[in-house]
């Protein structure tokens, strides 16, 4: 026999069972507190016919960068003087490049003075723990030299200076 | 076909611009304190002269020369000058393995500080190092309203009323004390009594004292003579400033127009004689004449 009741009560239960599924997004931004800029770009100054120098006392300007760190011991900084031309005429050898990056001036004495005396040199890339909040700025020299001791050709001549904020 | 609303938009608004401008705060910077190796400099050399100056930060730079191994601290800073200790004080720790060559560059932010608190300011080098091309610079604004009267748009501004110079003049009063030589009369001092005088000393006294009245008499109507002669010399002076008023406002008077051209002239050739003239002439000729003739008349009537 038909059961009324039971008949509503499945129903009812079967009404309820239907659920329903939602994925919720979860946003977030994480701002950089660690700033790089270009203070100053170098000028090539051409002391040879075979080289190439940021020296100032050759006429040349060596690159300054900036980097502005808002927290400490967070990041460290990786700047690599130049290893080839980004531009340049067609060369008649190849040409060899040597730089070097300093500490030319800090926002704290006492928390950057030894960053230049504490970093970490790989090759043509230097590396600062920066350990202290505030400004630290950077010089970086560049000499290409060409091989055998050829002319650079005339023309215009460019190079990169890489700096990366990472976080350690 | 839009010009006209934005015409009279501008218009209304020019005023506004023109009001924030002239009262509003502006910015400014001094150029590098540090003049010589003694590393002090005032603030009144470097600030500017408006009272209404505040500080806002303190931007420095130098290159710091020491050996590696040593510890270096250099402090930058104003004394307060209204007080005893600073107004700001930076110090700069170099420890061991800073470099020598290494520069610092700072900004100290210090608020809004008026410039009246700005001492002494200089650098101090403790410990065996030194600094090299120091350069220190101070960053401000000037409140224009700083001082209310300055502009009448300023809040608290108050019309300035002009000071009245009190003149120190005496009016001439005849009986004022001190004007004469009378002696100052005091109601309730007490006549000496005549008792015990004889009567020539009596006589004597009072022979003196019509004496004094007499000399009183006359210093008071030579003193009355004084005062009139300087009321009409006032009044006299009165009339006279009251007179140069009047021509001067006389003389001020411009008449209009330029050249009154005669209007009047003779369009007869030839005017013929009044011939009513001729006959009051004869007529009055006719009566002297009858009238020089009656004398001679005379005793005959």
């Amino acid at each position: 026999m038909f059961d009324k009741k039971l008949a509503g009560g499945l129903l009812a239960l079967v009404i309820a069972v239907p659920a329903y599924a939602e994925n919720t997004e979860i946003n977030g931004t994480v701002e950089s507190r660690c700033i790089i800029q270009t203070d100053r770009a170098g000028t090539y100054a051409n002391p040879n016919a075979y080289t190439l120098t940021t020296s100032p006392t050759d006429g040349g300007e060596v690159a300054r960068i900036r980097v502005d760190v808002t927290l400490a011991d967070a990041y460290y900084v990786a700047i690599t003087a130049p290893e080839s031309f980004s531009s340049s005429p067609v060369l008649p050898d190849i040409a060899t490049f040597s730089g070097d990056t300093e500490v030319d001036a800090v926002s704290d004495a006492t928390g950057m003075g030894s960053y230049e005396t504490n970093k970490t040199e790989l090759g043509m890339t230097d590396r600062y723990d920066l350990t202290a909040t505030g400004s630290t700025w950077f010089k970086t020299s560049s000499v290409a030299t060409m091989g055998g001791s050829k002319a650079f050709p005339g023309g215009n001549y460019s190079a990169l200076v890489t700096a990366e904020c990472i976080a350690q | 076909m839009q010009k006209k609303p934005l015409l009279l938009l501008a218009l209304v608004f020019w005023p506004c611009y023109s009001y924030s401008e002239s009262i509003a705060p502006y910015y400014g910077y001094t150029g590098n304190a540090v003049a010589d190796q003694a590393l002090r400099w005032t603030m009144g050399d470097i600030l500017p002269d408006p009272p209404g100056l505040f500080v806002d930060n303190v931007i420095y730079s130098y290159n710091i020369q020491k050996n590696v191994d040593d510890t270096v601290a250099v402090t930058v800073f104003n004394e307060n000058a209204n007080g005893t200790g600073y107004i700001f004080r930076e110090t700069d720790e170099w420890k061991p393995g800073s470099l020598a060559g290494t520069a610092i560059n700072k900004v100290v932010p210090l608020g809004r500080v008026h410039r009246d608190l700005f001492g002494l300011g200089g650098i101090d080098v403790e410990g065996p190092g030194s600094i090299t091309d120091p350069n220190v610079v101070y960053t401000y604004r000037i409140e224009p309203c700083y001082d209310p009267q300055f502009d009448p748009n300023c809040p608290g501004y108050e019309i300035p009323v002009p000071v009245m110079p009190e003149i120190d003049y005496e009016i001439y009063d005849a009986v004022a004390e001190g004007d004469s030589d009378q002696d100052e009369w005091e109601p309730n001092e007490e006549y000496s009594d005549e008792e015990g005088l004889t009567e020539e000393e009596l006589a004597e006294l009072e022979e003196e004292e019509d004496e004094d009245r007499k000399e009183r008499l006359e210093e008071a109507l030579f003193e009355a003579g004084r005062a009139q002669l300087f009321a009409l010399a006032l009044t006299a002076s009165l009339m006279k400033d009251a007179q140069q008023i009047s021509l001067n406002s006389y003389f001020e008077k411009t008449i209009q127009g330029g050249t009154y051209d005669d209007t009047v002239s003779l369009k007869d050739v030839q005017l013929p004689d009044n011939k009513g003239g001729l006959r009051n002439g004869l007529a009055q000729q006719i009566l002297h004449q009858e009238m020089v003739d009656m004398q001679y008349n005379k005793g005959e009537q």
